[in-house]
């Protein structure tokens, strides 16, 4: 007993910082470390700062149109980023425009993702559920997304909530295959046997034991999705079918915009960019994650 | 003998492979006494794994279990799935072969070592951290209220397979089953882990099932050995009759390619050859390609089992005139 217990405690008597804090403080030193992840922090949290303090940012309503000052160019008084046809603030457009695609972001990962790691974990564990499931999501897989998406709202009608099922629903095949793929390679390690052997359910071993295994994945898969969410939020709503006017939805603004390209074109590039950046800032997030969640990989 | 915990006859366990039907357990029957070794020995692929699985009812989907197995007056294998899980972990517990991989990499010890706690004899959170704590303390594990903090990457082999075992004896199971539980550990370290399953052994005089292929492991652990070779068992004898007067072949193969130190003259010896693909050899003893002693009926006809004396029985065409009662009482 002396020989195996000496090694261990001489090491680590000085350590009582639990582990999982030290482990999510190594995984945000190595993201940090990361430039572009950096960089896209500093975007997210931005975008954030302007979505929660929308209202003390800017003194203008966002829908309130004011013709005597319509489509003032950027750096006019009192409207540093200009109007718009109808003289609405494009700085306060923009800042609520940051809020809804927040929202419908998060949202839409956030429901795609439950759908997903549902019907992952199920098909993962459950072999005779795996062939039923995975078909119906290379049904899924089988159409363009953006299709998809348009199907669904064509037949729920035009709102930005049924956008958010629309995309969310259209997550779910991406996710699921990953999850399964974790599971799959999971339920094969000893210790699933050895909970197995002791009488743990399967309910408990698969949500309590192996989704747990499966977390990294899942949060680079659900970060790099709110890049394609966003996108696909303003995709749809520049094509109408997501937010209607005067909602300040960034895509319906790129496409409000559209007829005035060549006399205010800041009414399409200022939304162009805000959508460019944040949707650049998920990627190289998502990427860092990647990384930095990978003990395998080391930082540069 | 005393009477018997699990009680298994005629164990067969086939696998839906590709290409048809594989048997890896061909007609096992044995049992084990309350407070009783019992070592499976044979080498890797024999089906000893398989069968404790089956004991288990954790075989994986693509196999097919037939026979008794009774325990605690009931046939684990007619049981439902819901049956068998309220008696794993409560009554028969396992440990395995790889301490680095058994255990959860994301939660602390104390967390899996309470859970059974909690979920199987419904102890709350504090009654079962001090449970908890007690059967670290059990297993030999210093300073077990920091242990339970800690996860499982930062502790040794030796202690993961502690852990294990801790966990294993939470419910205080009647019948342990160890499946190779020395295997990936340090020889030094070995010593201690068996010294500590015999000491729980004698402690709660509950029974083990000891599987290995080692026969070190055998000499320092057994009373009764059960010899395994190609899915059948071959020979089974108490541990003092085995390594005295081994009766199989194979069993004596396996004796002899044990190192031994105290000896000057003993040459270590392999047995030639290799295990036969489950389902290869359909003809004769499955042993004869690679028997010393094989004879000629023993490449046409299957040995029936022969009983030397009561408890020491073997599988092998050269045991025949010794056998005591022609009625061959059958082992397997």
């Amino acid at each position: 007993m002396a020989t195996d217990t000496a090694v261990t405690t001489d090491v680590q008597v000085e350590a009582p910082i639990p582990d999982q804090q030290n482990r999510v403080k190594t995984v945000w030193r190595k993201l940090l470390q990361n430039r572009w992840a950096a960089v896209g922090i500093v975007i997210i949290t931005l975008q954030v700062i302007m979505a929660v303090f929308a209202p003390l940012l800017t003194s203008y309503d966002p829908t309130a149109q004011d013709l005597s000052v319509k489509e003032r160019p950027p750096g006019s008084e009192g409207h540093w980023l200009g109007t718009d046809e109808f003289g609405r603030d494009l700085w306060s457009r923009i800042l609520y425009g940051a809020r809804i695609s927040l929202i419908v972001g998060i949202s839409s990962v956030l429901l795609g993702l439950i759908g997903g790691v549902l019907m992952g974990l199920l098909a993962g564990y459950y072999r005779w559920l795996d062939g039923p499931f995975m078909r119906l999501m290379d049904l899924m897989f089988a159409f363009p997304g953006i299709l998809l998406a348009m199907l669904i709202i064509a037949m729920l009608g035009t709102s930005l909530v049924n956008v958010v099922i629309a995309i969310s629903v259209w997550s779910i095949p991406s996710c699921a295959r990953i999850v399964r793929g974790s599971v799959l390679s999971l339920k094969n390690q000893e210790f699933v046997l050895a909970l197995r052997s002791n009488g743990a359910s399967d309910i408990r071993i698969l949500f309590k034991h192996i989704l747990p295994n499966c977390t990294a994945p899942i949060i680079v898969f659900g970060t790099m999705r709110m890049a394609t969410a966003i996108l696909s939020t303003s995709a749809l709503s520049f094509l109408g079918l997501g937010a209607q006017p005067p909602t300040p939805e960034w895509g319906a603004m790129i496409a409000a915009g559209r007829d005035f390209m060549w006399t205010s074109p800041h009414m399409t590039i200022v939304p162009g960019i805000a959508i460019m950046l944040v949707v650049f800032a998920f990627n190289v997030v998502g990427d860092g994650l990647r990384d930095a969640l990978d003990p395998n990989m080391e930082v540069r | 003998m005393k009477d018997p915990v699990l009680t298994v006859e005629g164990l067969e366990v086939r696998f839906q492979g590709a290409a048809g039907e594989i048997p890896a357990v061909q007609g096992a029957s044995f049992s084990v006494h309350r407070g009783e070794v019992l070592c499976i020995v044979g080498e890797s692929g024999c089906g000893k794994s398989i069968t404790s699985l089956s004991v288990m009812g954790l075989l994986p989907g693509s196999a097919e279990a037939e026979g008794h197995i009774r325990f605690d007056g009931r046939d684990l294998l007619r049981l439902n799935r819901e049956e068998i899980r309220q008696i794993r972990g409560n009554d028969i517990s396992m440990i395995f072969q790889e301490p680095m991989t058994s255990l959860n990499p994301v939660f602390t010890v104390g967390f899996q070592l309470m859970e059974p706690l909690v979920v199987h004899r419904n102890l709350s959170k504090k009654q079962a951290f001090e449970e908890a704590v007690r059967l670290l303390e059990r297993v030999g594990i210093p300073d077990p209220g920091r242990r339970m903090e800690q996860y499982p990457h930062e502790l040794s082999g030796g202690m993961r397979q502690r852990v294990m075992i801790a966990i294993a004896l939470s419910c205080e199971p009647k019948l342990l089953i160890a499946d190779e539980p020395t295997t990936a550990l340090d020889v030094t370290i070995q010593a201690q882990i068996l010294e500590l399953i015999l000491k729980l052994k004698e402690d709660t005089g509950m029974s083990v099932i000891l599987i290995t292929h080692d026969m070190g492991v055998v000499a320092e652990t057994a009373d009764r050995v059960l010899v395994m070779y190609a899915g059948k068992v071959v020979e089974e004898a108490d541990v003092r009759t085995l390594f005295e007067d081994p009766k199989h072949p194979y069993t004596k193969g396996l004796l002899r390619s044990m190192p031994n130190v105290d000896d000057d003259t003993y040459t270590l010896e392999a047995i030639p050859g290799t295990l036969p693909k489950p389902g290869e050899i359909q003809q004769g003893c499955p042993f004869h390609p690679r028997c010393p002693e094989a004879m000629d009926r023993c490449r046409e006809e299957n040995p029936r089992v022969f009983t030397h004396r009561p408890g020491h029985m073997s599988r092998c065409w050269l045991a025949e005139e010794e056998d005591q009662d022609h009625a061959g009482e059958s082992v397997g």
